[in-house]
């Protein structure tokens, strides 16, 4: 695991406290019932402090899935 | 606290057991604040592993403040921003800002400000609330630029102003001083209150979720304050320059003493009691304190130890005849070798360093003595305490030993027993939650837990007053128990120690057998290492603690080993007890 990744997967353990760390990287809204709409801006606002990135509005929508999360967070560290 | 420490906080201590509920009020989507508030709740009572945080719903604060009111918790936290007063005055209104709308927003928030009070209020009723006024900024409605407050704003203001002071009266409401929540983030996050309906920056929600918690949750404020003199309560050795030498005045470069002198003058108005130690003539001491142009009544010290010997001796010599212990009382000293030597022999004892020459490090000193003996609100004993301290002395000094038959004869005592309470009063809890000596159990109760046992019918509660010759003590003990058959169990039982050897023990017990009729008295005792004054009465009169550790007082017992009573009793029960 790389170093997002690393904070990304605190971050869901941290909102998901019943998630398994081998778990994480597969985890979805369609996976985890408790991925509502609070959960995600919960998850989205622990990760911006983590990474120190802010997320736009529509990001809100888009990023439901732990790898769309990286991906996202790992392009914009990339692409500066 | 960042808010992934908030989670993993409240992460760490899931599954364990229930603990106390408590209510965050507020009309926006807690979110982000909630977890804040739970976990520094958690913080804060490390006891009570399963705290919980019941919420409300979203756009409703009025709604949520009656469902606070008719729930379980034991204390709310209520957060009103100015949507909540008026949904035009937030970010997800379009209800316009004209100068029609305008003036309908005046009278509307002031109606408003009055259902919120009455809610508040009525809240309060059933256990405390921490009030958050508004922290984020009116929109930008007034005609004038930002740096100039425009009369419509300056209207509202006044009204917020109005509606603090007048919940602020209310037993229970503890109002939230707004400049205490300070971040270097901006308070409001538009984004996530379009978004999510979640106002706040997260670094605000957790500098909010601190301060509230602080405000529910005070600790026990210290009893006195222990001064020195040269160089701290003024500037100078009198011993040198003699009494006029010495100063306090902005005029003899002193303010700093001077300003110490107003603080110290203002905790004596509310109750805190004053003592000196000082390395000192007697005679010297006083000759300053003397002076006309001091900024305190020198009567509030008592008592004042100017000696030669170890500050630490003259430490305990205070502390004897406050009959308080060590950890209730803060010691201030210019001198760190001083605060040393007193600190490693009083264990537990506040030490603090009088800066006298950093005026920015004397402020922040006043600011903290504040914090160390600040408390909800104050009682009618908190007047009394310094003035029967004094008049115990000669008490003690009287020829007959000090509680004695013969001489608390002499007292013309009069003990009042009124089986009732009231439940603005909080000076029974107070007792309940600062006295260590006389005390059953050790046993602490919360402000919502006190209130949920008043509701109680079977809840027997009785309060005890004590005045003689040389004044009023107020109310300096409480006994609180339920009937079971012919039994009364005691599960809390405190006595300031102002009331120790006058035998208002005694008086209690044969109070509860008469009033009860029961016949027998069983307390939940239990050794906490500092309530050997309970154990030895429960000893005196045959009830220390059986093989089971249990205590019961028989009436036929107590009548036998209790002996003649020296004090008047006066009773009030039902409706004759409220407000005494």
């Amino acid at each position: 695991m790389n170093d997002i990744q690393q904070k990304v997967a605190r971050c869901f353990r941290n909102v998901f406290p019943d998630l398994r760390a081998e778990d994480v990287p597969r985890a979805s809204t369609a996976s985890i019932a408790a991925w509502d709409s609070v959960a995600q801006v919960t998850l989205l606002s622990a990760i911006s402090e983590e990474c120190g990135m802010e997320f736009e509005l529509d990001d809100f929508e888009q990023l439901v899935s732990y790898a769309l999360i990286v991906d996202y967070l790992e392009s914009r560290s990339t692409n500066g | 606290m960042t808010l992934n420490e908030a989670l993993a906080i409240i992460n760490s201590r899931q599954g364990g057991r229930k603990g106390g509920t408590y209510f965050l009020v507020c009309g926006f989507e807690p979110l982000h604040l909630a977890s804040f508030f739970q976990a520094r709740l958690l913080e804060r009572l490390p006891a009570d592993p399963g705290v919980e945080v019941q919420r409300g719903t979203y756009g409703d604060l009025q709604g949520n403040l009656e469902a606070a009111r008719l729930s379980s918790a034991v204390a709310a936290a209520a957060v009103v921003e100015w949507s909540d007063v008026d949904p035009r005055l937030g970010l997800r209104s379009s209800g316009g800002w004209s100068n029609h709308a305008k003036a309908d927003l005046a009278s509307s928030c002031s109606a408003s400000f009055g259902r919120l009070e009455t809610a508040i209020v009525a809240l309060a009723g059933r256990m405390p609330v921490a009030v958050a006024p508004p922290s984020l900024p009116l929109p930008p409605i007034g005609h004038t630029i930002r740096a100039q407050s425009s009369e419509f704003e300056l209207e509202l203001r006044r009204q917020l102003a109005d509606f603090l002071r007048r919940i602020s009266r209310a037993s229970g409401v503890r109002v939230l001083e707004r400049s205490v929540v300070q971040t270097t983030a901006p308070c409001l996050d538009a984004r996530m209150e379009l978004l999510a309906g979640f106002p706040y920056s997260i670094p605000f929600a957790s500098a909010l979720a601190g301060a509230l918690v602080n405000v529910l949750c005070q600790p026990v404020p210290k009893k006195g304050l222990i001064t020195d003199l040269d160089g701290t309560l003024w500037s100078g050795i009198a011993g040198e320059c003699g009494p006029d030498g010495v100063a306090w005045s902005l005029e003899g470069h002193a303010q700093a003493h001077g300003l110490y002198q107003q603080m110290l003058g203002h905790l004596a108005g509310c109750g805190v009691l004053l003592g000196v130690c000082s390395k000192n003539e007697e005679a010297t001491a006083e000759a300053v304190l003397a002076r006309k142009d001091l900024f305190l009544d020198p009567e509030s010290f008592f008592p004042i130890c100017a000696n030669w010997g170890p500050k630490s001796a003259s430490v305990t010599r205070v502390l004897k005849a406050w009959n308080v212990a060590a950890d209730s009382v803060v010691f201030v000293d210019d001198n760190p070798m001083e605060l040393d030597e007193v600190g490693r022999i009083h264990q537990g004892l506040t030490c603090l360093r009088f800066p006298a020459k950093d005026p920015a490090a004397v402020w922040r000193l006043l600011g903290d003595l504040r914090d160390l003996f600040g408390k909800p609100s104050l009682s009618v004993e908190d007047d009394l305490r310094t003035a029967s301290i004094r008049a115990a002395m000669p008490i003690q000094q009287t020829a007959a030993p000090a509680g004695s038959p013969d001489h608390l004869t002499t007292l013309q005592g009069a003990v009042t027993l009124a089986w009732c309470a009231e439940p603005a009063d909080l000076r029974p809890l107070e007792l309940i939650n600062k006295t260590n000596q006389f005390n059953l159990n050790g046993a602490r109760i919360t402000e919502g837990e006190w209130r949920r046992l008043l509701e109680r019918r079977d809840t027997l509660l009785g309060v005890v007053s004590y005045e003689d010759k040389f004044g009023p003590l107020g109310k300096i003990a409480v006994v609180i128990g339920r009937r079971d058959g012919a039994s009364v169990r005691v599960s809390h039982w405190v006595m300031s120690c102002r009331a120790f050897s006058r035998r208002i023990e005694h008086h209690t017990i044969d109070g509860l057998l008469r009033h009860t009729g029961a016949a027998e008295v069983e307390l939940a005792f239990a050794a906490t290492g500092r309530n050997q004054p309970l154990l030895e009465f429960l000893r005196a009169v045959g009830a220390g603690p059986g093989p089971d550790g249990s205590c019961r007082i028989s009436r036929a017992g107590f009548e036998s080993s209790c002996g003649a009573l020296p004090h008047q009793i006066k009773t009030q029960s039902g409706r004759d007890a409220k407000g005494k």
